[in-house]
């Protein structure tokens, strides 16, 4: 019924216990809610202590367990989700989720972005593992689309948590700042504004509202503005072509970036190209 | 109709401005570029995409307000702010990227250079304090540090040289920049050969001084059609930010102070001869060849109550600062003036004028049972007044200072610009909508245009309409709690070396 359930369980471990939690890297996304105790665990080769309430992510691939094997006393729930991760990098959920495709590549792009594996005091995970639980123990009718609904919803709350995790709400220039850089790591990526604003943590009229006055652009010109700034850089170094440039700088084609480029700096950008590198 | 536009290449944002004739704004738009912190002194800005953001705001104005009204655009004059050094290669093309005001990198040859007998020299020569804010000091680390873009350079020039440069070819420095570098004689107008010797390079290295009313060559072929602009639009060299603010509140002549409150903040005033300071604490810029602009800056400003807000204000919407600081002022206003004796020293982020000690902390003293959460607001907010008056202060020991005019977005908030005008106890003038860097920008347009005869001129037309009247009783209170303030300051310096030590060593 389930084959993206790749697991779900609950543990309750009443002495320390050695050679139990040894580290492994697996396919799925796993995803672990502390119900009591503390535990040391090692996430994609740093160290996070989780409290009750806690939950930790382990993405795709990343190595999860504990340093040496030992199992503390205390007692956890979890579930390990199958996700696809296509050659360029993204995350996608699979046909039995609800999300649209967009929100979908969304929520994969800040689960990937996001370098915090701890999510502190996050009860509403473990709630959801319950309600996941006895839909599937109690095979009551509609309990499929409800236990795929609760996948839907734990994904969702995730990322508002991580995000807001990230953004307090406080510092916009940081905020702003953090934002960026994650635009600058990935500059060749199709940025929709919804994606900006969900790894902000806000929604999109808010987001757009706090970027304009914050930087006088709507989030999509900014963008440009970085794009256009890159490209010149590159431009002045003769080794790689207008073709390529237009691509690494998040244009669709070298047309898009030409015209872009002459309609802000009155140059197409082979002759822009040629002034700053003659005396070579 | 024709009109002047003005933009400056301010620390965070580019703001452009169009201005009638009269001096009358048409319209106003800004662009914020990113300051990068690669490294925990570092502090540098793309000059790609400073020139983009430029290029961008100013298309624009020019599309939304100029040129659907027919506007014709008599000139363009630029400001900018001091300090910046970038490296350009013969094609001049940057070496990396610019290195503002607010690096800390040259650490080590400012402190070099203070202990050194040279220091003085060139101290006195410059005008520039020995800081790792200088150029001077800047290019000394490059040569120091990275060999290889030394060898590289052909010029080190300013954020604004470089903009100048793209859009019409030329290299230009105007002397109120060039007077920042810690480099350029500022009684003889040329580059002063200690200084440049102490930087291990020849004058050719640096792009040529010119007053700030100088015209360049015109603005290039693919420029003019993509902005849609004449060729004979001037564009004017101009001036620094601080130069400009201090000009745009008219603070020519005796008995004026200018006081800029932003995130930092600086107490300025404006004659014909040099601050002579034993102690060093003062800068001392061009406008022009015989008018200096002095004064001391104060690295914290609205930039600490930013960080008190956001640590204790509301929030009642994410990122909502403005409100939540307004709310914390409403709530300062209720504490009685002096806040029942809690004090504030802001120096969280180490000091300039007039203490210049890197490693002052911020502190708050005097606390009792009886204080409460309101108090701590408004104490937050008498100290970064309180070091803004302990720079006007030391300016009244060379000069006489009769009244104040305030800018910058802090400064102007009506409950700060009253409390400046108490503990300053002086009249403090300001004038609303717009910015008084941008005004001195047009007052510079203007004479170089021959609207006005010369900048006297143009500075006694400035009018700053609100006025905040010192209330004496009030002025009482701030004094006594100032003189525990500056004791302070100057007594704790053991403490704070000890406490920052100890700070480096957990970092």
């Amino acid at each position: 019924m389930f084959p993206h359930i790749l697991e779900l369980g609950i543990r309750k471990n009443v002495s320390i216990q050695l050679n139990a939690f040894t580290l492994s890297a697996t396919e799925g996304l796993r995803i672990y809610h502390i119900i009591d105790g503390k535990f040391e665990w090692r996430i994609n080769q740093r160290q996070y202590v989780f409290y009750p309430g806690d939950v930790a992510v382990i993405l795709p691939g990343q190595e999860f367990g504990s340093e040496n094997g030992v199992l503390e006393i205390g007692s956890f729930s979890w579930i390990h989700i199958s996700i696809q991760k296509k050659n360029n990098g993204e995350i996608v959920l699979g046909k039995w989720s609800g999300l649209s495709e967009s929100e979908s590549l969304a929520i994969g792009k800040i689960l990937l972005l996001n370098n915090s594996p701890a999510l502190v005091k996050f009860n509403e995970a473990g709630k959801i593992f319950k309600c996941i639980q006895s839909e599937i123990t109690g095979q009551e009718i509609g309990y499929v689309t409800r236990v795929n609904h609760q996948i839907d919803e734990l994904l969702i709350q995730l990322t508002r948590q991580l995000t807001r995790q990230v953004n307090p709400g406080r510092d916009f220039p940081k905020t702003f700042m953090n934002l960026e850089q994650a635009l600058r790591q990935n500059l060749a990526h199709q940025w929709t504004v919804e994606e900006m604003a969900a790894l902000v943590g806000l929604g999109t009229t808010l987001f757009t509202e706090r970027v304009k006055s914050y930087s006088g652009f709507s989030p999509i010109n900014y963008l440009i503005n970085i794009r256009i700034s890159e490209a010149i850089k590159l431009l002045k170094r003769p080794d790689i072509s207008v073709t390529d440039i237009a691509l690494d700088t998040g244009f669709y084609s070298s047309q898009h970036f030409s015209t872009t480029f002459k309609k802000l700096t009155g140059y197409r950008p082979s002759e822009f190209r040629k002034i700053h590198l003659r005396n070579k | 109709m024709e009109c002047i536009i003005t933009i400056e290449l301010g620390t965070n944002a580019v703001r452009v401005f169009a201005f009638d004739m009269n001096g009358h704004v048409i319209g106003s738009l800004k662009g914020y570029y990113p300051t990068f912190h690669t490294e925990p002194d570092y502090s540098e800005q793309d000059p790609e995409q400073i020139f983009i953001t430029m290029l961008y705001v100013l298309k624009n104005l020019l599309n939304e307000r100029i040129h659907p009204k027919k506007y014709k655009v008599a000139c363009i004059c630029f400001s900018a702010a001091m300090h910046s050094v970038l490296a350009v290669d013969k094609n001049g093309n940057p070496l990396g990227n610019a290195i503002t005001w607010a690096d800390n990198r040259a650490k080590k040859e400012a402190q070099e250079l203070n202990n050194s007998p040279l220091g003085d020299t060139i101290y006195t020569a410059t005008g520039t304090p020995i800081h790792p804010m200088s150029p001077l000091l800047k290019i000394c680390w490059i040569k120091n540090s990275d060999k290889e873009r030394f060898r590289l350079t052909s010029k080190f020039i300013s954020i604004k040289t470089y903009i100048i440069q793209q859009l019409t070819g030329e290299y230009f420095t105007d002397y109120s920049i060039a007077s920042a570098t810690g480099l350029l004689n500022i009684h003889k107008v040329q580059w002063e050969p200690d200084a440049l010797a102490y930087a291990g390079i020849t004058a050719d290295r640096l792009a040529e001084p010119a007053p700030v009313f100088t015209t360049t060559g015109k603005l290039k072929k693919a420029y003019q059609n993509s902005l849609g602009l004449s060729p004979d639009t001037k564009i004017i060299i101009g001036s620094s930010d601080g130069c400009m603010a201090t000009l745009g509140d008219g603070v020519k002549g005796e008995g004026k102070a200018s006081i800029t409150i932003e995130d930092s903040g600086a107490v300025r005033v404006m004659g014909d001869k040099v601050l002579q300071d034993k102690q060093r604490r003062f800068f001392n810029y061009l406008l022009t060849e015989d008018c200096y602009v002095s004064g001391g800056p104060t690295n914290n400003g609205g930039i600490i109550f930013e960080w008190f807000t956001r640590q204790f204000g509301f929030f009642r919407d994410p990122f909502d600062i403005e409100h939540s600081m307004q709310e914390l002022m409403a709530e300062a206003a209720k504490v009685p003036v002096g806040s029942d004796g809690l004090l504030f020293l802001p120096y969280l982020l180490g000091e300039r004028a007039p203490i210049w000690n890197a490693n002052a902390r911020g502190m708050y003293f005097g606390l009792n049972i009886k204080h409460e959460r309101n108090h701590f607001v408004r104490a937050t907010i008498e100290g970064i007044l309180y070091e803004i008056y302990s720079i006007g202060k030391t300016l009244e020991e060379h000069r006489d200072i009769k009244s104040i005019s305030i800018n910058g977005s802090f400064g102007t908030i009506p409950f700060c610009t009253q409390m400046l005008a108490d503990i300053f106890n002086k009249p403090v003038r300001l004038r609303r909508n717009f910015h008084s860097v941008s005004y001195g920008a047009y007052l510079i347009s203007a004479t170089a245009m021959g609207i006005y005869k010369s900048l006297d001129d143009a500075a006694r037309t400035v009018e700053l309409p609100d006025v905040y009247r010192p209330q004496k009783q009030n002025h009482t209170v701030y004094a006594a709690y100032f003189n525990i303030f500056e004791r302070l300051s100057t007594q704790l310096s053991d403490a704070f070396e000890a406490i920052v030590n100890l700070q480096q060593l957990k970092a």
